[in-house]
């Protein structure tokens, strides 16, 4: 097993952000993670990464606990994300950002250098590698991103809402580069999206959140029909109605 | 090896005009003391490779960093007297006192470093300044320092290479000329250097740069005791040139406002941008203060360099380098 989630628990003061979530994740899959706007998930992603501190519960990485490590030790240990709202160095130039990714298995430049123009060369990216990032499309920048986070060569990728604010060409393009990349690199992916389309079709698997709790798993195409989820995302009354 | 050379030399990275200017630069700075032969003259190019030098350091922290530091001048202060009190203690030879100045400033760095750097922005620039203005008072109430009355060297005749102590100043402008490209190369290494990229990514983005497995924290840390060892081997030159020094000449504030100045006006961030701020408010100090000062308006100078600072922050964040890279970039389109 990749990864194994065990009663994680989240709380920020009184309000209960993750409350008792449990799931599995096998090399080489794919799994996507849905749930209505404060569901939870981006907390429970920002707990796998280290930027949140679980309140209890285990997160075995490869059979060890990482719950609690900080960001930076658990991408060294094989676990890269992207972030929502775009993060990306402004005063960098593309190169430069997944460079910075890159150096994070050695310390030699050429070396850094050369694995992110591998980088850049299969993401399309190479156009844009002297520029600096600001101003760039969105559909670019998030490219960017996925770039950087492959480039420090992770066995498990976790996307946060990758094809938010693209169009369904620019999402279409977004798929087919996980795909290659997935199966090239032998990676496993977690992702949360909002865009139902963009997760259904690419996910193998999904978990549904709702209010801080694990509500549903399974394919994605049976979790879309469990009354359950349709009450979480459009309501009681819409659910009970079919 | 041959890599590690290449890389502290070489400027491949950069545009052919840049390198041409570097070498004019050089070279203007090779014969200068032949050319100017006035006393100021040769004392405003020395300020200037002094300055540049200090701006340099001060770099990193404040240009790859981010961190505005207005507490350079301490680490000025640590190199200043260790080389001071060394040779009038010990007698220990001037290129003996270089390194002890420079650690004990590192290793003051490294241990206020874990206070500091719990703020930002802001709280951090105060807070440096702040530690550097108690280190002065420290300096001047302490005995074994000299207190006020500070530390003068006993004066030695002719060109003296062991306490680098010379009668002509054509001598010092090659000492600090050289000095400065000790720390010219090494910036030129560090801007390459896998810790010269962390630096960077941590100033753009915290939470970006954790995410690609950089200890934030511990980068911060390195990159500002680096900092503070750089600061000190100005110092060291300051104390065999003034051959007289107390905390009010190589502590105070105005020093470390001036050294951040520099970088700021010139174009933090950049490997020319200290030398081209140093280019530009050192001699317009040095001279501009002189006339006011003999024309009875004393502080208008000041009042100009506010303008000036004014301008840069609210205009031209990168400084004049900055405008320099915009309009060239302007002209090959």
């Amino acid at each position: 097993m990749m990864l194994e989630v065990k009663h994680l628990r989240k709380e920020f003061g009184g309000l209960v952000a993750n409350g008792d979530i449990s799931f599995e994740l096998r090399q080489g899959e794919v799994l996507g993670l849905i749930g209505p706007n404060g569901a939870g998930k981006s907390t429970l992603f920002n707990c796998i990464a280290g930027y949140y501190k679980p309140t209890s519960g285990k997160i075995l990485f490869e059979g060890r606990d990482i719950a609690g490590w900080p960001p930076h030790l658990v991408t060294r240990e094989g676990i890269a994300r992207t972030f929502q709202g775009m993060k990306i160095m402004p005063n960098l130039t593309v190169e430069e950002n997944v460079m910075i990714g890159a150096f994070c298995r050695t310390h030699n430049r050429e070396v850094a250098k050369k694995e992110a123009q591998d980088v850049l060369e299969r993401m399309g990216l190479t156009p844009v590698a002297k520029s600096l990032p600001p101003g760039l499309p969105i559909a670019i920048q998030k490219r960017i991103e996925l770039a950087r986070a492959i480039a420090t060569k992770p066995k498990l990728l976790m996307l946060d809402e990758v094809a938010a604010g693209l169009n369904p060409l620019e999402t279409k393009e977004i798929v087919q580069i996980l795909q290659t990349i997935k199966e090239e690199m032998g990676l496993t992916l977690f992702l949360t999206e909002h865009v139902m389309e963009f997760i259904m079709t690419v996910s193998e698997r999904v978990i549904v959140m709702a209010a801080g709790n694990k509500i549903a798993e399974g394919r994605p195409e049976e979790v879309a029909r469990q009354e359950k989820v349709i009450e979480a995302y459009l309501g009681e009354r819409y659910a009970k109605g079919r | 090896m041959r890599r590690f050379l290449l890389d502290i030399f070489s400027f491949d990275d950069r545009p052919r005009f840049e390198r041409v200017g570097f070498l004019l630069f050089l070279l203007v700075l090779l014969i200068f003391p032949w050319i100017v032969t006035s006393a100021y003259g040769r004392a405003v190019a020395i300020k200037f490779l002094l300055f540049a030098l200090f701006g340099l350091g001060w770099n990193l922290i404040g240009g790859y960093g981010g961190q505005v530091d207005l507490g350079q001048a301490k680490n000025v202060g640590f190199g200043a007297y260790a080389t001071a009190l060394m040779i009038v203690w010990w007698k220990v030879p001037f290129w003996l006192t270089i390194l002890p100045g420079m650690v004990i400033a590192a290793a003051e760095s490294f241990a206020i470093a874990y206070p500091m750097f719990r703020l930002k922005g802001h709280y951090f620039a105060i807070a440096t300044l702040c530690v550097a203005l108690v280190w002065k008072e420290l300096f001047i109430f302490w005995d074994w320092t000299g207190g006020a009355r500070g530390v003068e060297l006993s004066i030695r005749s002719g060109a003296d290479f062991v306490y680098m102590q010379f009668n002509s100043p054509i001598y010092y402008h090659y000492f600090i000329f050289f000095l400065f490209l000790l720390q010219f190369f090494f910036m030129n290494w560090f801007r390459k250097s896998k810790l010269g990229y962390q630096v960077q990514a941590v100033r753009d983005n915290e939470d970006a740069a954790a995410s690609l497995g950089i200890n934030v924290y511990r980068t911060k840390v390195v990159n500002y005791t680096i900092t503070g060892g750089l600061g000190a081997l100005g110092g060291s030159f300051m104390a065999v040139y003034y051959l007289y020094i107390d905390p009010d000449a190589v502590m105070p504030l105005d020093l470390s406002i001036l050294i951040a100045m520099t970088v700021m006006v010139g174009g933090a961030g950049s490997i020319w941008g200290p030398i081209i701020g140093a280019a530009i408010l050192i001699p317009l100090d040095m001279y501009l203060g002189a006339w006011l000062g003999a024309q009875k308006r004393l502080g208008i100078d000041f009042m100009i360099y506010a303008v000036i600072m004014m301008i840069i922050a609210a205009k031209e964040p990168k400084g004049i380098w900055g405008i320099i890279e915009r309009v060239i970039k302007r002209q090959k389109r």
